[in-house]
């Protein structure tokens, strides 16, 4: 039987999904060999049980939790899709703001007084802590990134249709980078996250002449005592430092100061 | 086998007309501060200075980084089809600095004793080197004098030694070397090996980093230490991002992995650059970890480089002293400093 795969989004811009869309000239054979039932972006199908999740987006409000675990009860295997699932991703850093303040910033003053009196929008207001999908449910697997990259869905695809493990090896950017020949980022007078973040995304925005901002997240044992180090050397102010690691990480211990 | 003499514009020139005829690769600037071994055009202006080491050295033209070894396909009656892809096709380099001539020597006994590796040896063997001596050291990090790679010449098809004169003189030790000079017109040089050693000679006495103790004994110096809070002080700040493995010549360490087509049943395998400072380098199956600390991975690659293989080769340090590891390192570990310390611990 083909094995059957679901698609979920909570909070983000849907932009991994779009990025599997893109997969285009291998994903008809895809769908060959497996058994899609739920894809907001594509069909409307729904059933009862996953073999396969693929879930993008953050978790922010109870009723997220109750329905990321609802799937979580109905998969046997579960993927992190992108970073907003993985680590957060940029709403994270409303992690730091009163909502109150989000809500004036955002929509003006007049509404957020209407969350305050009114109680069809206290659920907003009662928002928000923005969670990576690992803080609630079990997680099987992570494909990392703003967006996730081909490539490594591929990977995992062939990997579970296979049975065997896949395989997204914990080294830094900055292996990547060596191997793609780029020149390094300090030699161009700017810092970078390269050396804690997750790599996987094949150095793509240093080939392109940006810097690593972090957004596949970081590595388990990275050494963040010398990063911040590293960054007070090169004259980065502290404000400046927090915000970069709160860009991409604003969910994970490096974003919260930790 | 025998030597002659060019001007410095005839020996870019020279070189720039390779470059119509074959693939030649030669250290080009690259970004605000770095060279790198790149595919010239015949129309490419090649000039010799300045120079510092490329950011990955140019054996990275005979173990690429990523390379596939064979496609293979499973048969559905049980038999299984493998086609290698072995590159055998011919190039040249030039611009090969002693450092890495030497690094490129080493390779050669790394991927030939033992199992010989086909992919390797098909490029080595397809590919002319044209070396270029160094007369000033190319940075303040180098100690290529210390670990006596500065005056490595084997392994070269043409080498190219800048004279107090101006001039160039061309040492051709190959009848390749010879056969890709077949286009010029240069006059042989009788006195070369006295221009040889005039050219040595005329170079600063204390030519880069050095080393308080003789090549021959650094390995001896080196085996005294295991335990050591020297390996913990010099991975202080390391990430493990093993830049130092992939920017150094003598690395040679590769993994290797199957890509899978849809079928599951076809595909191709391929191997890419692998480093021992990197976290997962000594993880076995079953999830143990040999070396789980930056710093015994630390004590690892100095000991490769400084103690185990010049035991098992017999051709000295395993490190060139090219400087790369240490200048591409971000927070600045650096191998020299590393032996430089195990040199006076030992002495105290
Ligand atoms: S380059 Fe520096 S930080 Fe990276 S693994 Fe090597 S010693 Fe550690
Ligand atoms: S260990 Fe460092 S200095 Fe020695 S050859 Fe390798 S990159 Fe060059």
């Amino acid at each position: 039987m083909k094995p059957k795969i679901a698609f979920f989004d909570f909070a983000s811009c849907e932009g991994c999904q779009l990025a599997v869309l893109n997969c285009e000239d291998i994903l008809l054979d895809i769908l060959e060999l497996v058994d899609l039932v739920e894809f907001r972006e594509a069909i409307s199908e729904k059933a009862l049980r996953y073999d396969v999740a693929f879930v993008e987006g953050s978790i922010h409000r109870d009723e997220d939790i109750a329905r990321l675990r609802d799937i979580r009860a109905r998969s046997t295997y579960l993927v992190a899709l992108g970073a907003c699932a993985c680590n957060g991703n940029v709403q994270a850093r409303s992690n730091f703001v009163a909502p109150a303040v989000n809500y004036a910033e955002v929509y003006g003053e007049a509404a957020r007084n209407r969350v305050q009196v009114d109680p069809e929008h206290w659920p907003l207001w009662a928002h928000t802590r923005v969670r990576p999908l690992d803080a609630v449910v079990k997680v099987d697997a992570q494909l990392r990134g703003c967006p996730m990259v081909p490539s490594e869905f591929l990977h995992l695809v062939k990997s579970l249709l296979k049975g065997t493990q896949p395989d997204f090896p914990a080294v830094a950017v900055c292996t990547e980078c060596k191997k793609n020949e780029n020149e390094c980022v300090f030699d161009r007078g700017q810092t970078c996250m390269g050396q804690i973040t997750w790599a996987g995304c094949n150095s793509v925005c240093v080939n392109n002449g940006y810097v690593c901002d972090g957004c596949r997240g970081i590595l388990p044992d990275a050494n963040l005592a010398a990063h911040l180090q590293l960054l007070r050397e090169h004259k980065v102010a502290e404000a400046d430092i927090r915000s970069r690691y709160r860009l991409f990480c604003g969910a994970e211990p490096i974003g919260r100061g930790v | 086998m025998s030597d002659f003499l060019a001007s410095l514009t005839q020996v870019q020139q020279w070189i720039s007309s390779l470059a119509a005829r074959y693939t030649v690769f030669f250290p080009t600037p690259h970004g605000e501060a770095n060279y790198r071994f790149t595919a010239i055009g015949a129309d490419d202006d090649v000039r010799f200075a300045p120079y510092r080491p490329t950011i990955t050295p140019p054996v990275k033209l005979l173990v690429p980084a990523r390379e596939e070894l064979f496609r293979f396909q499973h048969k559905e009656d049980g038999d299984l089809l493998l086609s290698p892809s072995v590159d055998s096709s011919f190039r040249v380099i030039a611009g090969v600095r002693p450092c890495d001539l030497k690094g490129i020597f080493l390779m050669d006994l790394f991927f030939e004793r033992g199992v010989a590796d086909p992919y390797y040896l098909a490029r080595r063997e397809n590919t002319a080197i044209i070396g270029y001596a160094c007369t000033t050291p190319c940075t303040d990090r180098v100690f290529c004098a210390a670990v006596d790679s500065l005056d490595h010449r084997q392994g070269a098809d043409l080498f190219l030694t800048p004279l107090a004169s101006g001039e160039i003189l061309v040492e051709a030790n190959t009848e390749r070397g010879i056969g890709l000079l077949d286009s010029t017109d240069l006059p042989p040089c009788e006195d070369g090996p006295a221009r040889k050693i005039g050219a040595i000679a005329a170079r600063p006495e204390t030519y880069g980093r050095s080393f308080d103790a003789d090549v021959q004994s650094l390995s001896g110096i080196v085996e005294q230490y295991w335990d050591s809070p020297l390996w913990d002080k010099h991975t202080e700040r390391c990430f493990s991002c093993g830049t130092c493995n992939l920017v150094c010549p003598t690395c040679y360490c590769f993994d290797v992995r199957d890509n899978l087509a849809l079928d599951t049943v076809s595909g191709s395998r391929t191997r890419t650059w692998d480093g021992c400072m990197l976290p997962g380098f000594a993880q076995v199956a079953g999830g143990h970890n040999f070396r789980p600390q930056p710093a015994g991975r630390q004590r690892h690659r100095v000991k490769r480089k400084f103690e185990y293989l010049p035991t098992k080769y017999g051709h000295g340090p395993v490190c060139v002293g090219c400087g790369r590891c240490g200048r591409q390192c971000t927070v600045d570990i650096d191998i020299y400093d590393i032996v430089h310390d195990l040199i006076e611990g030992g002495k105290s």
